[in-house]
């Protein structure tokens, strides 16, 4: 059980230690439950089928939203993107996952990305501006230059512009600088 | 600057010990493979989070162990700071500063700032470029520990271009899809954005370098001698304009595109530089004795100590590994005289006489054996 936990993310020897402890600690049908609610979550929650963010139904919660604006398209590689910038409550528009950034060393290419999808989603009138908001690494930084060349001709396309911390993940970006980066973007050129 | 301690646990073959430096210059004497290098490299760590022996993390902690660390306490003129690194033989280094766990490796350089003078230097003269761009590389993360970002940015382009040159080889496709032609372009921009930003701080630091490079050099050789220290780009540039200067990568690469899908790697940008170094119009590496190789190198390091101390408005510190002893008597004066006792000096001899007596003035002397410590009690 110990080697099982080890391999979620952020869980080291010592905390999988700690975990195992306290599981074995509980009762059965604890842990039942808790096994069962794992088990329960992978089945059901996939892929919003228009923005990719994770969703137990075919359209997520934020696309079924009738009060956020639809006109903005936010584009995260991930979606622990989109749950911090919800976190920062200052934004009302609609996401679009794209699933990684641009990689070539990982095998990569724009083509294993949701792409195609987001194309379609800019190109349609409703939609009056892409805000790219993708981690400033190279991968990172080479994904926006694809998009922004991609989606100029159909709509009008801003990406994040500073505070983001360097190198960082968009995850760890605390929710101040996450609301200011949003007011600072700025048009790609 | 003054180092005033100096941590070392699980590090190398060092187990637990603690130094106190209480003179501006400490002689370390100690017989081969005892751990005198050794704890050069731990300060060498805390200066660049580098070692020059190793770029493997593994390699440092102690074997049989896990974890290691190496701590410190330095003076500046604003005040102590505490370093720490913390090494795992697997998995990520933490460093802190004041205990506080940095996020950015970045924000830890620039707390203490070192010169390293050993041997192993001569390589400088006449080991390969690579030897000499790691060189200015290191001084660079020294003077501004940005560029350490800017490096490894670099890099990570490097890296995910000759993946993508390798794919396009791979398929055999010619001239490969426009698909693929427009990624490389992206992959393109990106190496002329970063690779400028290399090369421009390459060339600045070796302009300000070279003159002071070049007074020591001949104050040591007896004005004899002429130094020139010449950088030479793999991308030429005419005037430090950053448009100017990507631009100028970009031609480049559209000159060797060819070439580059043949190979399916990059052959454009500052990992193909060279920095000549030239006495009498001469490329040093083919000039004169090793004596004279050695002057040069002597020449160079001063010159790192002198623009530390004009850069960081506080003199470095001064690490020499088993050097002295190879300088002839002349040549230890020079030295001697240039750092008086402005720059604190750490000095690792396998015999305390090797070298000129004024030395052990007013020096703190300890021995080194089999990864612990002493004080030094001289025999009589
Ligand atoms: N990870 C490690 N764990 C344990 N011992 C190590 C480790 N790495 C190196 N050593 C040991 O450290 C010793 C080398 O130390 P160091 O390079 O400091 O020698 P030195 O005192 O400078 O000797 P010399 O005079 O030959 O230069 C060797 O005995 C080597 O086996
Ligand atoms: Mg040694």
């Amino acid at each position: 059980m110990i080697e099982q936990l080890q391999k979620l993310p952020g869980v080291g020897p010592k905390t999988a230690q700690r975990l195992a402890l306290h599981i074995l600690n509980r009762s059965e049908d604890e842990v039942q439950g808790i096994a069962q609610a794992l088990i329960d979550a992978k089945k059901q929650v996939g892929f919003c089928q228009t923005c990719f963010h994770l969703s137990a139904q075919s359209t997520c919660e934020i696309c079924r939203n009738r009060d956020r604006d639809s006109s903005t398209i936010c584009v995260v590689s991930d979606s622990r993107d989109v749950i911090a910038l919800e976190k920062t409550r200052e934004y009302d528009g609609k996401y679009h996952v794209l699933g990684g950034v641009i990689s070539p060393m990982d095998g990569i290419g724009p083509e294993q990305l949701h792409i195609q999808p987001l194309v379609r989603r800019a190109s349609t009138p409703e939609v009056r501006e892409v805000i790219l908001a993708i981690s400033p690494s190279v991968e990172g930084e080479t994904t926006t230059l694809y998009l922004g060349q991609l989606l100029k001709p159909f709509t009008k396309v801003t990406r994040i512009a500073f505070g983001l911390p360097m190198g960082g993940d968009l995850e760890y970006a605390d929710e101040v600088t996450l609301a200011r980066a949003l007011e600072g973007r700025r048009e790609l050129d | 600057m003054y180092l005033k301690s100096l941590h070392l646990n699980r590090f190398r073959n060092y187990r637990d010990r603690e130094v106190q430096f209480d003179a501006q210059k400490t002689i370390v004497v100690g017989n081969n493979a005892q751990g005198k290098s050794n704890l050069l490299e731990a300060v060498e760590l805390l200066a660049t989070l580098k070692s020059h022996r190793t770029s493997r993390d593994r390699d440092l902690v102690r074997d049989g162990d896990e974890i290691a660390r190496v701590s410190a306490t330095v003076k500046r003129s604003y005040g102590e700071t505490d370093m720490a690194i913390t090494l795992r033989k697997q998995g990520r280094r933490v460093v802190t500063r004041n205990s506080e766990n940095l996020r950015r490796q970045m924000d830890f350089l620039g707390a203490i700032n070192a010169v390293q003078f050993s041997s192993l230097d001569l390589d400088l003269v006449r080991g390969s470029p690579d030897t000499r761009r790691s060189w200015v590389d290191g001084l660079l993360i020294q003077l501004e520990p940005v560029y350490a970002y800017i490096l490894q940015q670099y890099n990570n382009v490097l890296r995910q271009r000759n993946a993508l040159l390798k794919k396009i080889r791979n398929l055999e496709e010619n001239p490969p899809s426009r698909e693929l032609t427009a990624q490389l372009a992206l992959w393109d921009a990106q190496l002329a954005a970063h690779g400028s930003r290399v090369t421009r701080r390459r060339a600045r630091v070796l302009e300000r370098l070279a003159p002071i490079a070049q007074s020591w050099h001949q104050q040591i050789s007896g004005e004899t001698e002429v130094l020139e220290i010449k950088y030479a780009p793999n991308v030429a540039r005419s005037q430090d304009d950053p448009e100017q200067v990507q631009q100028a990568f970009l031609e480049k690469i559209q000159q060797r595109r060819v070439a580059e899908q043949n190979l399916g790697t990059t052959v454009v940008g500052p990992h193909r530089d060279e920095v000549d170094l030239i006495i009498n119009h001469t490329p040093a590496r083919s000039y004169g004795s090793q004596g004279q190789q050695r002057t040069l190198v002597l020449a160079l390091k001063l010159a790192e100590l002198k623009l530390i101390e004009e850069v960081i408005g506080e003199p470095p510190l001064l690490l020499l590994d088993d050097v002295l002893a190879e300088l002839d008597p002349n040549r230890q004066n020079q030295l001697l005289e240039a750092i008086q006792d402005r720059f604190q000096t750490i000095i690792t001899t396998t015999h305390i006489h090797s070298f000129d007596d004024q030395w052990l003035q007013n020096s703190q002397i300890l021995t080194v054996e089999a990864g612990e410590i002493h004080p030094f009690v001289p025999n009589i």
